[in-house]
This record gives structure tokens, C-alpha cells and sequence, in this order.
């Protein structure tokens, strides 16, 4: 090493010189017991994601929070042409089913006419990007995996989406060792507190596709309706100012609220994992202090200043959808 | 220290368990074993520190200042003689304080039923102190003491009023938000259903 070295070496080599004081083992805790340890969180979710696009599955979860368990039925399937089929219905209440042929999706809910939108994926308790590339996360989130457990009687890997920063909740997936398919999955926040979760109670994977599936085949789906296209900035008097790191938006429009009839501008952003809603409406108070509810990992916080409604809903935690809602701007300017 | 132990101590750390009669005495041998605890306490610094999550733990010897207290704390004997003199009077306090107690009880247990809601989700917060939006309804205590029955009638239902409204709010938002997500996912789509539009359009005429 010549004289130049700067001091920044000597600190590498000494760090260096630490790591290697470490007994070894916490190295090698990783894989420990059989091969299988030794795949990687990512290459585990690119498993899940082939398994959820590929498998013919028949599956029952519960989604547990606030105290209530919600059931579900989830089957999917692939025909011999590959295309998919799917089928999401809620077993409790009022009759909310999701059915999709290859990229129609029909929606079907209480408080509306069935219709039909044109998606890959149906968007439900499981996260759609686990169906997806997974690298859309790794900007605001890590993967590791941490471990094995029995879950549903079956042998599962244990793999966490630790997010990168303290504004977003974590996310932890219990794998089956064989299919690679969900057998739990956890919302949890950076303390390790529980929020929500979802925990599958029956798991069936056949070679063939499911009777019920097949009819999907033949089914005649409701119109696709058109989403209206996305508002521009210009459109709004306001933006929001501050998001978590990783936050792109998706949506933008004007639309009416279905149960309070009330017209909103609305804008929509995601991190690939969480959507957050952002509402801005007229109030006649000038002004309210915030409040809110939780509903599982989800916030609905609302908040009026200057005499505009501001709201903010998702599954961030509540010191981010406070600092949202502070950020949104208005341009001094009506219309 | 032995290879297998601290593997055990790494094989705990990552919460995997072995139902067999060694790994069992090796948790003893870990509380029991000084060097043993300390590396514990290391590989849950190393892991807190790869997480990032160094901030909120606590010092590194957090265990030992608690150690350290406990053992400077001077050892009391129950001091027999002065129980039996203390507690005839602090009998009479308690019944003094008893009913206040409960009506405090009483009067909390009401706010709860009107506040539901928004008390459970409020101590999901509580783990977070520096963010407390106080959910504002009518003012619990702040309405005037109404003169007769005629006059606490529309006061209870002006309350019971924002309530519902408050509730309606957020579940609208709510729903709204998850109807949102669904039609959200279409669009991301969108652009590459043109195409299978068009291939579809060629499949239906026959």
C-alpha cells in the first residue's frame, strides 16, 4: 500500500478486521439444517409468483383483523390454451365475488351493477405484485428470509419484505416448501406489532383445472367499462408535496363517492406493495382537526383546513398519512 | 465456546426450534452461561443493526445497567411492624375513594360505548406517542346540562347525528379507496390490452 492510503482504508481494513472477530457461525445461521435454506428471499418469491400464475389451486384463508375473520374462497387455474382463470368470492355477507377470465375481470358487489374491468389480476387481500416481478419493490423494501415453520400442517419458509424506511408497514410471507404457494400471510409493524393477516386454511393443487373454473370458461362476462383517463396536475388545484420514498402515482380523477354521493378530486399512488388514496373535497367548516379510524393496517384519516376536505386512506402508518394529508398544497387559483 | 452451542444460539435467534432433550438444556446453558448470553446479546445487535433498527433499541447495556441497579438496591425485609400500623388507615381511604373510583369506572365505560370505534384504534397508536389526532366528535363533556327531558332529546340525537355521519364518512372512504385499488389494477393494464383487444376483435366474427 503506498502513502496515499487515506485514513478511509484503514477504517475499511479495521471494520473488515471486526467481521472476521465475529464468530463465524452468525454467518453460516443461515443455512443451517438442509440445501433448501439456502435459496434466496428473492429467488423464493419468484417462485410464488410462477406458483400464482401457473398452478391450478383450490384454496380457503381467512383474513384476520380487528378482532373478525373474514372467509374467502381463491381458486385458480390454467387451460390448456394458458389462459387463466380465477375466482375470489367472500363467504360471509352480502355476495362480493371477483371472477377473471385471462384480463377481464368481473366484479361483483352489493352496492353496485356487476361490470367488468380489464385486468391481469384481481386485487384482493393477497397483494397483486406477488403475481408479478417483484422488483418493483426492491427500491422501498428488502427481502429476507428468515426461517422455518409449520404452517397449515405443512413445512413453510418464512420470508419478510422489511421495508427501508419507517414510513410503510412489513410484510411477511409463510411459503409452502413444496408448491411455494401462501400459507400465511402477516402485516406487521416496525415494532413487530401485529396489524393484519391472512391465514389459509385449506390448500388443494390439482393437475387438471377445477370444474367451477372451467364453467368460467364459458360464462359471459359484463361489458369491460372504461376508466376514465387520468387527470392531469393541471386539472387540480392542489398536489400532494410529500410521499414515501418509492411512491409513483397511478390515478387521477374527479368521481363521486358511492355512499355520501359526494364529488371528489382524487389521486391515487402505490409502491408496488400499498395503495394510498389521497380525497380533496370542498367542506362548509373551514376547519376540523384530524381524525381517523383503522381498519386493520388500513387508515382512513380526514382532515379540513382552509375550508378543504382533505382525506387520506391506506395501509401506511398513521404518521404517514398525517404527513401526507399536511403536504397537499393549493395553488392560489379557482376554478 | 463450542461450535454447536452458538449455533444453537443462532438457531434460537432465528426462532427455529428442535423438539429434542439437548436443544433444551442449551437454553438453560444460555441463560445459565455468561459468554453464551453475550454472544445472544451480540447477534441481536449485529441483526439490529443490519436492519437498521439500531435507533430504537435500546443501549447495548441496557441489561447490565438493570443488573447493576438491582444488585445496589439495598435488600428490604418485610417491615411487619409498620404494615399493621399503616393499614387500618389506608382501609379508610380506600372506602373513602372507593365510590368516586367507580363512578370514574362508570363514566369512562359510557364515553367508551359513544366512542367505540375510535378508542379501539387509538390504542393501536399508543405505541407511538409523537402521533395522537384525538378523534373530535361532539364534545363529550362540553354539552350544556340540559334544563329538562324535553331539552336532552335533540342534544343526545345531534350527538348520536355526527356520530353516524362520522362513521358513514369513513366507511364511504373506505370503500371508495378499496373499489379504487380494483379499478386501478385495470388500468395499469390498459396499455398492453390493446393489442389483445384487437387480436380478440379478429377472433369474434366467426
Amino acid at each position: 500500500m503506498n502513502s496515499k492510503t487515506s485514513p478511509k482504508y484503514y477504517l475499511l481494513i479495521l471494520l473488515l478486521g471486526m467481521m472476521c472477530c465475529l464468530p463465524s457461525t452468525y454467518a453460516a445461521s443461515n443455512d443451517h439444517s438442509d440445501a433448501k435454506d439456502n435459496i434466496s428471499a428473492e429467488l423464493w418469491l419468484n417462485n410464488l409468483s410462477n406458483a400464482l400464475q401457473h398452478l391450478n389451486f383450490s384454496t380457503s384463508f381467512v383474513v384476520v383483523k380487528n378482532n373478525q375473520a373474514e372467509p374467502y374462497h381463491w381458486y385458480h387455474g390454467v387451460d390448456q390454451q394458458g389462459i387463466e382463470y380465477e375466482v375470489l368470492s367472500v363467504l360471509n355477507g352480502p355476495r362480493r365475488d371477483t371472477l377473471r377470465r385471462d384480463n377481464v375481470v368481473r366484479l361483483l358487489e352489493p352496492d353496485s351493477q356487476p361490470y367488468s374491468v380489464n385486468s391481469k389480476n384481481i386485487s384482493g387481500p393477497i397483494p397483486s405484485v406477488f403475481r408479478q416481478n417483484i422488483d418493483v419493490l426492491t427500491k422501498s423494501y428488502d427481502f429476507v428470509s428468515v426461517g422455518k415453520s409449520r404452517i397449515l400442517g405443512r413445512p413453510a419458509q418464512i420470508i419478510r419484505v422489511v421495508p427501508k424506511d419507517a414510513d410503510r408497514y412489513g410484510y411477511w410471507l409463510w411459503l409452502d416448501q413444496e408448491s411455494s404457494l401462501l400459507l400465511k400471510t402477516a402485516m406487521i409493524t416496525r415494532k413487530g406489532h401485529l396489524l393484519e393477516q391472512v391465514q389459509f386454511t385449506y390448500l388443494e393443487i390439482t393437475k387438471q383445472l377445477s370444474k367451477s373454473l372451467a364453467n368460467l370458461a364459458k360464462a359471459e362476462l359484463p361489458k369491460v367499462i372504461d376508466i376514465p383517463k387520468m387527470a392531469t396536475s393541471n386539472d387540480f388545484s392542489w398536489q400532494v408535496n410529500w410521499l414515501p420514498l418509492g411512491f409513483k402515482q397511478i390515478k387521477a380523477d374527479h368521481h363521486q363517492i358511492n355512499l355520501t354521493k359526494q364529488t371528489v378530486e382524487f389521486m391515487q399512488f402505490s409502491d408496488g406493495l400499498v395503495n394510498v388514496s389521497v380525497y380533496v373535497a370542498p367542506s362548509n367548516l373551514t376547519s376540523r382537526p384530524v381524525e381517523y379510524v383503522k381498519d386493520g393496517a388500513t387508515i382512513v384519516l380526514t382532515q379540513v383546513t382552509n375550508g378543504k376536505e382533505i382525506s387520506v386512506v391506506g395501509k401506511v402508518p398513521g404518521d404517514t398519512a398525517k404527513a401526507i394529508a399536511d403536504s397537499v398544497s393549493f395553488r392560489n387559483r379557482t376554478h | 465456546m463450542s461450535e454447536s452451542k452458538s449455533e444453537t444460539v443462532s438457531l434460537l435467534i432465528d426462532n427455529y426450534q428442535r423438539d429434542d432433550e439437548n436443544f433444551d438444556k442449551a437454553i438453560f446453558d444460555l441463560i445459565e452461561d455468561e459468554q453464551l448470553s453475550d454472544t445472544w446479546e451480540r447477534y441481536h445487535l449485529l441483526g439490529d443493526v443490519l436492519r437498521g433498527e439500531t435507533k430504537a433499541s435500546l443501549p447495548h447495556d441496557f441489561s447490565a445497567q438493570i443488573a447493576q441497579a438491582i444488585a445496589e438496591e439495598p435488600t428490604v425485609l418485610a417491615p411487619t411492624a409498620q404494615t399493621s400500623q399503616v393499614s387500618p388507615f389506608k382501609a379508610k381511604v380506600v372506602s373513602l375513594f372507593k365510590p368516586v373510583g367507580q363512578l370514574a369506572i362508570a363514566a369512562s365505560a359510557a364515553g367508551l360505548m359513544i366512542f367505540g370505534v375510535q378508542q379501539n384504534t387509538a390504542s393501536n397508536n399508543a405505541a407511538d406517542p409523537s402521533f395522537n389526532p384525538v378523534v373530535q366528535t361532539t364534545p363529550f363533556g362540553g354539552v350544556a346540562d340540559p334544563v329538562s327531558l324535553n331539552f336532552q332529546q335533540p342534544d343526545i340525537n345531534a350527538q348520536k347525528r355526527a356520530y353516524i355521519e362520522q362513521q358513514r364518512r369513513f366507511q364511504a372512504l373506505l370503500s371508495d379507496h378499496q373499489r379504487q385499488i380494483k379499478l386501478v389494477s385495470g388500468e395499469n393494464n390498459k396499455t398492453q390490452n390493446i393489442s389483445n383487444r384487437k387480436e380478440k376483435a379478429e377472433d369474434t366474427p366467426k
